[in-house]
């Protein structure tokens, strides 16, 4: 004999509901055979659901509940009691009148007597643990986020702290080469001055000896420009002015590859520039458009210039300036070509010193290393990506206004 | 025509036998060579140059020290003075003889052209400079 049995005998159904309203979990029970009317209602159920036991009973859940909940519940009970088995629900949401979302974590059990069905629900709020645990989720991912921006940042520091010792090396380097190149250069002046009759292949020895000093030079001089911060003199300067002298100076590698420029700038645009440094860097960024064009049927480079407001639009390759914030007038530079553009593994590294995809002796691959400092001293930054209607590589220049 | 007397002032000998040697085939120059840059005052009150082309970087005494020194001293102070040096680059150049303003005076980069050092000294000595 069971203890139930004992209960019921002595006691009868009378405590039945005053042990169900002491539950510390609702309690409900519908007749599946009467539209799931509410036969029973617990005062745990009262308090979750916000709704009194004298109006839930003899009513179904469209009466109770929104369209939406009632048609979920529905739906579910019908499939309780089609497959005539228990069925643990760990999370379901009930939306009511007064508190917001409340998470249930509900048992719903069929029972079967004679032609009747009732279907007893048995539920534990669990809004709590489940609002905890979706705000841990949320922290969670922020914490995620945050790490990666760390190790951004990381990378990017690494970064600058490489480029700074690739400047203090190259400094160093510069002034050590640059005194052997001088008595070079002096010594092949001498013989070319003294050796006064030379056969083709001795004028050949010296100018050839003569090109290699200028290129070594060259080279060498781009190091300094990229490790020192070099004096500047900067002034307001006209922009369309100043781009249309840089695009004088290149009218005959233009011209000899026949490639066509077009000028996009708006008026009256003025930048605070040193001229020359940044004539450098638009003759520079411009050549690498031009070299780019080699193999292309009909070679295009386009130049814009617009005045605009920072937006914080950050893409592949991006260089952000130390002192544009979102929301401050910029101007911006675009050069863009039809080339061949570069390919995304390509991308973060054009800026790094020595990176080039020219032939030896071709390109140092200080050029774009350089042009990127001289931006960054004038306080704005360069992005270069690939130009979303000419296919080729777009860089873009901007500085505060 | 009495020639002009230049005191080159490197610590490398080198580099100041080659000046000597490229300066004096042009003709109209006579050099005289310091390689120890402390022996620069007493080599200049003995040679009375017309202009002094000095190293920046050397051990001991550096070229801006060789500088201050000459300015102190009452007898060399009108000396002009050029410096060579391999510190600065080309394209900070501000003329056409590849030359920049510092502080301390003109500089003048390496490697630079026996040409560009005779058109150096000579603007300087006529006063363009």
């Amino acid at each position: 004999m069971d203890a139930g049995g004992d209960f019921s005998e002595k006691f009868g159904l009378k405590h039945y509901q005053s042990i169900l309203d002491n539950l510390p979990v609702a309690v409900f029970a519908k007749d599946a055979t009467d539209e799931f009317r509410f036969l029973l209602w617990n005062k745990k159920q009262e308090t979750i659901s916000t709704i009194p036991r004298q109006r839930a009973l003899g009513r179904t859940d469209y009466d109770l509940f929104s369209q939406e909940s009632a048609q979920y519940f529905r739906e579910m009970d019908e499939k309780i009691v089609r497959s005539g088995k228990p069925l643990e629900i760990p999370e379901e949401i009930l939306e009511t009148g007064d508190r917001d979302e409340v998470y249930l974590h509900t048992y719903k059990i069929p029972i079967f007597d004679h032609d009747r069905t009732i279907l007893v629900g048995i539920s534990e709020d669990v809004t709590e643990t489940v609002t905890n645990r979706k705000a841990l989720q949320k922290a969670s991912r922020t914490i995620q986020a945050k790490e990666q921006e760390i190790e951004k940042t990381q990378l990017q520091l690494i970064q600058i702290a490489k480029l700074e010792s690739i400047g203090q090396l190259a400094a160093g380097v510069a002034h050590e080469v640059k005194n052997p190149l001088n008595l070079i250069l002096q010594g092949v002046e001498y013989l070319d001055r003294t050796i006064t009759e030379k056969d083709e292949n001795t004028a050949f020895v010296i100018e050839e000896m003569n090109h290699a000093i200028t290129r070594a030079t060259k080279i060498i001089n781009e190091l300094v420009d990229f490790s020192t911060s070099s004096r500047f003199d900067k002034r307001e300067c006209d922009l369309a002015g100043l781009l249309d002298g840089v695009l004088l100076m290149l009218r005959h590698d233009c011209s000899r590859l026949d490639v066509q420029i077009d000028r996009d700038f708006a008026e009256g645009l003025t930048v605070h520039v040193d001229q020359a440094k940044f004539e450098q860097v638009i003759l520079n960024v411009v050549i690498n458009a031009i070299h780019a064009l080699r193999d292309v049927a009909q070679p295009r480079v386009a130049i814009t210039t617009r005045k605009s407001t920072y937006s914080d639009e950050r893409s592949e390759g991006v260089r952000t300036g130390k002192q544009i914030r979102i929301g401050d007038p910029i101007v911006e530079i675009e050069i863009g070509d039809n080339g061949a553009g570069i390919s995304p593994e390509h991308l973060d590294k054009v800026f790094d010193p020595f990176f080039t995809t020219k032939p030896t002796g071709v390109g140092t691959g200080l050029g774009l290393s350089v042009v990127r400092k001289i931006v960054e001293l004038h306080d704005g930054f360069i992005t270069i990506t690939n130009h979303p209607t000419l296919a080729g590589a777009m860089v873009k220049i901007v500085l505060p206004e | 025509m009495s020639k002009i007397k230049v005191l080159a002032i490197d610590d490398e000998p080198g580099a100041t036998r080659m000046m000597k040697i490229n300066l004096e085939s042009l003709g109209q120059y006579q050099v005289e060579m310091v390689n120890d840059s402390t022996q620069s005052i007493a080599t200049a009150l003995r040679f009375r140059p017309d202009i002094i082309l000095l190293d920046m970087v050397m051990p001991n005494l550096d070229g801006g020290d060789v500088k201050r020194l000459l300015q102190e001293n009452e007898e060399l102070k009108d000396i002009p003075v050029l410096f060579l040096t391999a510190l600065v680059s080309d394209s900070d150049t501000s003329s056409d003889v590849s030359l920049v303003e510092s502080g301390d005076g003109i500089m003048i980069p390496k490697p630079v052209k026996t040409e560009v050092l005779r058109s150096c000294i000579e603007q300087t000595l006529s006063g363009v400079l």
